[in-house]
């Protein structure tokens, strides 16, 4: 999954601007969303798109490259999960340069899916004089859950989020001088772009050096993506006009609700499940306390792209903390499950510090299926909640109790109507309840 | 009697408009510098005429008043003031509306207005400093940025009215990008010094004044020299695009009402800040020994060291402002210009109406502000049915009626619509199911502000004024207002606010 910035500066002086400057540390607060392949490009005077990709993460790319860094006033950047997922460079008949976040139904394979969108896009800004109307006629013709940001040789900035606006966006801006989008609020705030407001469901934006212009957003209140409330936005971030932390505080605390024990303390799984610990502990009245220490740099593990690499990231991020544990029982409160490696490993090491009962409590339904939108969940066959029942699950674990939230109580948590929430990945499959 | 109007925008088509309707049925005669087509209609239907001349130049403008014998002129923007238009006038023993030159200095000399208000200690001020030259400015920058924390967050100005130079806000936080900042506030300083140095009759070329946040609003008055009396305020918009994004244009839209105040700025916040601007008419008339009759207006902001404060001052009514004022105004406005021309302003009666709200939007070409050549020129086509039919008000801008009578782009902002309703957000509803009346027919393109006088805008700024006001009230009741108390390490407590005070107020009065 990806995490898309654009930026985009206006009026006198705008030359001085290094557009790489801000992506570099706006990429870095998108990290989250994944740090194996990034890339940029700039526009400035002579009108040359300059393009530079490589792997990841954000600090070590920019680091690397220090030297060649490309130079303009305008720019787009995206760091990807994917490895070599990079921008896509078409160069006619209309030169630009896309990023995109999600997938587009033009393909099976997501890379082929965004490169033919972008292919598209180039043969319509080429053809049609309107290209506004015409990204926007190709949005909402054009299926699949997608948000966008396009830069052209024109020093044109094209972004957009198509009707079904399963994945975010978000806009900002800085006096007079500067426009920006990013798929996060937490890059704009890294970047020092005050927070605009959402591109809206079937939003395009158009910025050029005649003027900013924006297509009417689709009336369609939109299909949001609920697992990034649950886990893939950052906890400073707003999604949809939504704070993240209030959504996962209410997370915990509808857990507490619905799905209480006995036990003596709460513990969350960083980084994550902190605060759905903390709205569990301030429901029930348990106390928390910090489970774990991490060792290094934020690794998040799930996102991790093969199984070694995220067995590391696992013992570097979960160190217990023998006596917030020992003889206790705890409360341990995770986002998700996916393959349940990590929290067998986290519930194994709780028990050998000398936790006495472990109950597990999940801040979001059992993934059963994959997501169509390019977030990574793997196939059904390695989810295992696809596979097992949740008392399997349990044993499998080595916890004494495990329990998910259902979907209505997800949804209740988020507080949007059902409507708006794409639950799909919690969906579709035989559940385990 | 005759009525002579100056200026050829949406504002002086909007004062034309409001004399076409006084009881007194003055005749109306305009000269502008483009065949503003509203204008030209109703100095038609009034018995009077339009010329196309240099409003600026004093001999042209002299010469029509007398030719046509006009009692009373009217100066809309800025620029005749500049030149001395009024004093011209005057002189010709001619009643004039308009700040004279020296009394627009407040206006023209961004610079001279902070000297004013800081000489005189008079609330509502920010901390600023004047530069020769660019040179003198980053030096000045780099050596103090950490032992005078304001100077991390600053506004830099052109120290005087300058060819279309805007302001460049920088907030310099992230220390990871201060380079990039550093880079960006010294190549401005050299643009600022070159487009300067045509100017040999000031020392200051650059002004950096203390970057403050919070909601603006202007505070428009007419002014006898005696008696300062308030307008209902108003608010402009001066990003190009939606949600405050875009190059800084001259306005593209303003709201007021349906009060004397606006939904996020309270009567206490009026009362002070008509006090701010009543302190800097005083303070420049005393200055300069001249009388003001005419307009002024504060454009304010609501921030958190000072309560209500002055961003700048307009020695004229705001355009587009002017037409949510004039929209509201009951009063005869030809018994206002009397008024003040014979300086008996204590004694009218000025009334505004409270039960309508009003918003204004404009609509410009694509390619302004950055790229004017290019919105130049363009032929315009407008459905004045329709407009009416939503009851909604046209008021021609930057637009010239050609000798075939058909309209063209002027390049600068087309055109003006208003709307009133009992609230903001059906008045600005009304605008957007109207805004397509108006077409450029060779296909290029236009663009207005949907979001303004909305609920969601709206509510933006009243987020900003309760942020803003819980910190400056909290000042207030610790009695901090207007202090910049800082604590820096090695230096201690410093008041930057008591230290301008000293060097511009002298040390013998204190706050």
């Amino acid at each position: 999954m990806p995490g898309l910035i654009g930026f985009y500066s206006f009026g006198e002086g705008r030359e001085n601007w290094n557009a790489s400057h801000f992506i570099h540390y706006g990429l870095s607060a998108l990290q989250g969303r994944g740090q194996e392949s990034v890339s940029l490009a700039t526009i400035g005077q002579g009108n040359t798109l300059r393009t530079l990709a490589g792997r990841g993460g954000v600090e070590q790319f920019f680091q690397k490259n220090r030297t060649s860094i490309p130079k303009g006033f305008i720019g787009i950047g995206q760091t990807s999960s994917y490895l070599d997922d990079y921008l896509v460079h078409v160069k006619a008949p209309y030169e630009m340069v896309l990023a995109l976040d999600g997938k587009t139904d033009l393909h099976e394979n997501r890379g082929e899916a965004t490169k033919l969108f972008a292919r598209q896009l180039s043969q319509l800004l080429h053809s049609e004089r309107e290209s506004l109307k015409a990204t926007s006629m190709l949005i909402n013709k054009i299926g699949g859950g997608y948000s966008f940001v396009a830069l052209t040789h024109k020093q044109e900035l094209i972004t957009g989020r198509n009707p079904l606006g399963v994945k975010p966006l978000e806009t900002g801006s800085v006096g007079f001088d500067i426009g920006a989008v990013a798929s996060e609020t937490c890059a704009l705030d890294v970047m020092g772009i005050d927070h605009t407001g959402p591109v809206e469901t079937g939003e395009v934006i158009m910025f050029t050096p005649e003027d900013i212009r924006g297509n009417t957003p689709s009336t369609d209140a939109g299909n949001f993506c609920s697992y990034e409330y649950v886990f893939l936005a950052r906890l400073d971030s707003q999604v949809n006009s939504l704070p993240v932390a209030k959504v996962r505080s209410s997370i915990g605390r509808e857990l507490a609700k619905t799905h209480s024990v006995k036990a003596d303390v709460v513990i969350g799984v960083p980084e994550t499940a902190l605060p759905i610990a903390n709205g569990y502990s301030q429901e029930s009245g348990l106390p928390q306390e910090l489970g774990f220490m991490r060792t290094g740099e934020n690794i998040r593990a799930a996102l991790e792209p093969t199984q070694k690499e995220r067995l590391v990231g696992v013992q570097l991020k979960l160190n217990p903390i023998k006596s917030a544990v020992e003889g206790k029982d705890v409360v341990l409160v995770d986002d998700s499950v996916v393959r349940g490696n990590t929290l067998r490993n986290t519930v194994l090491n709780l028990k050998r510090n000398g936790a006495q009962r472990i109950h597990v409590r999940i801040g979001s339904p059992a993934l059963v299926s994959p997501c169509p939108y390019g977030v990574e969940i793997p196939p059904r066959d390695e989810l295992i909640s696809g596979s097992l029942s949740e008392k399997e699950l349990a044993s499998n674990v080595g916890a004494d109790s495990i329990s998910f939230m259902t979907v209505e109580e997800l949804q209740h948590a988020i507080g949007l109507p059902r409507q708006n929430l794409c639950m799909r990945c919690f969906e579709n499959g035989v559940t385990t309840r | 009697m005759r009525v002579m109007g100056v200026g050829g925008g949406a504002r002086e088509h909007a004062l034309a408009w409001k004399l076409s309707l006084s009881d007194q049925k003055p005749e109306i005669f305009w000269i502008a510098e483009n065949r503003n087509p509203g204008i030209h209609k109703i100095c038609k239907d009034n018995q009077g005429d339009l010329r196309i001349g240099r409003t600026t130049d004093p001999k042209t403008i002299v010469r029509s008043a007398r030719g046509w014998g006009i009692d009373i002129v009217v100066v809309g923007p800025e620029e005749p003031g500049f030149h001395g238009i009024p004093d011209a006038l005057e002189k010709e023993g001619i009643q004039c509306i308009g700040a004279s030159q020296e009394l627009s200095v407040m206006e023209r000399s961004k610079a001279d207005l902070r000297r004013l208000q800081w000489e005189n200690n008079l609330p509502g001020k920010l901390l600023f400093r004047t530069f020769k030259n660019a040179q003198e400015a980053s030096d000045h920058i780099r050596k103090n940025i950490d032992t005078q924390p304001w100077l991390q967050n600053i506004v830099i100005k052109p120290a005087r009215q300058s060819g279309g130079k805007g302001v460049k806000l920088i907030e310099d936080r992230q220390i990871y990008l201060h380079d990039e900042k550093e880079r960006f506030k010294e190549a401005y300083f050299d643009s600022l010094q070159a487009s300067m140095a045509a100017y040999s009759d000031i020392e200051d070329k650059i002004l950096v004044e203390e970057k403050a946040w919070g909601p603006e609003y202007s505070l428009q008055c007419f002014t006898d020299g005696k008696t300062v009396l308030g307008t209902p305020l108003v608010q402009d918009n001066k990003s190009a695009h939606d949600f405050d994004s875009g190059p800084e244009t001259g306005g593209m839209g303003s709201i007021s009402g349906p009060d004397m105040i606006l939904p996020f700025i309270t009567r206490e916040e009026y009362d002070k800040s008509l006090k701010i601007v009543e302190g800097i008419v005083e303070a420049i008339q005393k200055k300069t020994g001249k009388a003001y009759h005419g307009m002024v207006g504060g454009q304010m902001m609501l921030t958190e060291n000072e309560g209500p404060t002055v961003i700048e001052m307009y020695s004229r009514l705001g355009d587009p402002e002017a037409i949510n004022m004039l929209a509201m105004l009951k009063t005869d406005i030809v018994d206002v210009f009397q008024a003040i021309v014979e300086r008996q302003l204590s004694k009218l009666k000025l009334e505004f109406t409270n039960e309508d709200a009003v918003v204004v939007k404009v609509v410009a070409p694509s390619g302004y502000p950055e790229k004017r050549e290019k919105a130049k020129g363009h032929p315009v086509q407008v459905f004045e049915t329709n407009i009416k039919r939503n009851g909604c008000y046209l008021f021609w801008g930057s637009a010239d009626l050609q000798e075939d009578q058909q309209v063209v782009t002027g390049g600068s902002r087309l055109l003006a619509l208003m709307a009133m309703d009992h609230t903001l957000p059906p008045a600005s509803a009304r605008i957007e199911k109207t805004v397509s009346s108006v077409q450029l027919t060779d296909g290029w393109g236009l663009y207005h502000r949907s979001d303004i006088g909305t609920e969601r805008l709206l509510a933006k700024r009243r987020d900003a004024a309760e942020r803003v006001r819980r910190l400056y009230k909290h000042r207030e009741e610790h009695g901090m207002l207007g202090s910049r108390m800082e604590w820096v390490p090695k230096l201690g407590k410093i008041d930057t606010s008591q230290q301008l005070l000293k060097e511009m107020h002298g040390p013998e009065r204190p706050i």
